[in-house]
């Protein structure tokens, strides 16, 4: 007999994928449980407080609090700060462990959605930088609660800043730091943020030094070409390799003017790091813990990159977002859907299958084909 | 100390003291050579901000640095002046590197504005405009002077006010007198000539030509180029 119960699907991480998942799959008839380690839905984003979101430019409660709104009006079971510490998976059930300050707490579900997410890469860790040392070094996640919190100020003095450059590329694209990928987002962002600052104070001179600018589709001309040409916002060709302290506490890019065939040494009040994408924590232990493969750069492996992206090496978890690698907000808003109606149809039809007593292995596969 | 390597340095870079004293100590002859850092220290973002705000040099803020202008540029490849690069002079401007601009002012007004850039420029940069404007603004700022094309302009801006219709020969007499060209190939100028009027191109003859209602119109462009930025003689 074909089992009528709705399919029980835990999806882990409350960012874009998770939240677009589970609306999803809450819309289809699912029994969904959202398991989130912070307090707040959002992910990243509202965590660290972006400001705009790029290509259209608005702000990101506008991008991301309808999400968040359908997820709690909804009846899909919240856990907010609840983490999953244990998971067996055998016969396609799912026996998971949720720990919170309540205590501990088990739960069966069919499927599993894996949307973990990334982190920041910790600009520490390229010492010839400064960041953490000078004040003024900062990160472009520093950058961007500055900019949504309007207060735009060089930590060093509280003061408005004349001259602002972004490094991009730092702790991307540099085998130095073991991290050989683009982060996708970086240039795009950068650019953003460069933008918002002229908008807001056309007075501020505003440098992005870049080895290539990667803003790939349609951000090129709504990001990129309208930073440079309506805006004003100046492109150097060449890595910054260094940054040490100037006169009048201002701080010196050194780096090489590529085109001019020349190192310059200009001096800037504020330098903003723009830092490269790594999976979270989250998304390392839930693989671990799912006992799902990694590919060569630390993020989940998806069982095929190209044709099925959402499944993984584990038949009944599939992943959306950004723990399969760096992804803008709506690549990974559009991964958490696909992974739903993914899960959502594994669920229908392994039930089916174990109704008829045939086999389910390979299934995924063939039935993507 | 001497350099061994100065062929690899700008000539301009090196100074050179007849003597030279440290702490009341005569040096000369140890330390009395010095050579001037290339670093580029400081951006002038005002340069191109003056630049963009000329008619012609309003779209210097859309190169990216590509090169298709230089590659294509016929005084570069066709006439081999390889120091006329559009390209460089508009990344100069960009950043308001003065000093290196000003070692191109007996370069920059070559152009011939045959406008291969303006065609093939991804970006839709004027390139043949933005370096007319670059050549202005060294002008203007006194880095360079009067040079034959900016005298040519000048020249023919002049002689079309006059009347509202450019006047061919004395457009070239004018030129051909004020640059005294020795070497100008008269045989040449005069089978020119013969043949444009042949076509009808060179309007000549006692009557003057004149657009209808000019004194009106003048007293319009004059206030726009004056608008402008154009010093009109």
């Amino acid at each position: 007999m074909i089992c009528l119960a709705s399919p029980r699907i835990l999806v882990i991480g409350g960012g874009p994928a998770g939240l677009s998942a589970s609306i999803d799959l809450f819309e289809a008839g699912a029994d969904v449980v959202l398991v989130e380690k912070e307090d707040v839905l959002g992910g990243t984003p509202k965590k660290l407080h972006y400001s705009l979101i790029a290509p259209d430019l608005k702000p990101v409660e506008e991008v991301l609090d309808p999400l968040i709104r359908q997820v709690e009006s909804s009846a899909v079971t919240k856990k907010l700060g609840t983490v999953v510490s244990a998971i067996e998976n055998g016969n396609g059930h799912v026996n998971v462990t949720f720990t919170s300050n309540g205590g501990k707490e088990e739960a069966v579900f069919d499927a599993v959605i894996l949307a973990t997410g990334f982190t920041h890469w910790d600009p520490h860790k390229k010492y010839e930088y400064g960041y953490g040392v000078y004040p003024d070094v900062i990160d472009f996640k520093d950058f961007e609660k500055m900019l949504s919190d309007d207060n735009l100020a060089r930590p060093s003095n509280g003061k408005m800043p004349a001259r602002i450059g972004w490094l991009l590329c730092v702790g991307s694209r540099d085998r130095q730091v073991g991290k050989f990928y683009c982060c996708r987002v970086g240039c795009a962002v950068s650019i953003k943020q460069a933008m918002e600052v002229k908008k807001k104070h056309p007075e501020i001179d505003t440098y992005i030094y870049y080895m290539d600018i990667r803003t790939y589709g349609f951000w090129e001309d709504q990001l990129y070409w309208k930073a440079m040409e309506d805006l004003n916002v100046k492109f150097i060709r060449g890595r910054i390799g260094a940054i040490s302290k100037g006169d009048e506490g201002s701080l010196v890019a050194m780096a090489e003017d590529t085109i001019l065939q020349r190192p310059s040494e200009v001096p800037f009040d504020m330098l903003v790091l723009t830092t490269g994408m790594e999976a979270s924590q989250g998304t390392v232990e839930m693989a671990k813990l799912l006992g799902l493969e990694m590919e060569e750069h630390g993020f989940v492996r998806p069982l095929e990159a190209d044709s099925l992206p959402v499944h993984t090496t584990v038949e009944n978890v599939f992943v959306a977002g950004t723990a399969t690698g760096p992804k803008a907000i709506p690549d990974a808003i559009t991964e958490g859907s696909a992974a739903a109606i993914k899960a959502f149809n594994y669920v229908r039809r392994s039930r089916g299958k174990k109704a008829t007593g045939r086999s389910m292995k390979k299934d995924a596969r063939a039935y993507a084909e | 100390m001497p350099i061994h390597e100065k062929h690899l340095i700008e000539k301009q870079k090196i100074i050179q003291k007849d003597s030279a004293e440290l702490e009341g100590r005569d040096v000369s002859g140890q330390w009395n050579i010095f050579i001037q850092q290339r670093i580029l220290s400081q951006y002038h973002p005002s340069m191109a901000d003056e630049i963009a705000s000329t008619p012609d040099g309003r779209t210097i803020n859309r190169c990216w640095q590509c090169g298709t202008c230089t590659s294509g540029c016929c005084m570069h490849t066709d006439f081999g002046l390889r120091e006329f690069n559009p390209r460089y002079f508009i990344y100069l401007a960009k950043i308001g590197d003065e000093e290196e601009l000003k070692k191109y002012k007996d370069v920059i007004w070559r152009c011939l504005a045959c406008n291969k850039c303006v065609e093939r420029c991804p970006k839709d940069v004027r390139v043949e405009e933005v370096i007319h404007a670059i050549d202005g603004y060294m002008r203007k700022k006194g880095w360079m002077d009067d040079t034959p094309a900016s005298r040519w302009d000048d020249e023919y801006v002049g002689n079309v006010l006059k009347t509202g219709i450019l006047d061919e020969i004395m457009l070239l007499r004018n030129y051909i007198r004020d640059e005294e060209m020795k070497e100008f190939n008269a045989g040449y100028m005069m089978r020119m000539g013969m043949n444009m009027l042949k076509t009808g191109r060179l309007r000549t003859g006692p009557i003057r030509h004149r657009t209808k209602g000019w004194k009106k119109v003048r007293k319009v462009a004059e206030e726009i180029l004056e608008k402008d930025g154009y010093e009109l003689q």
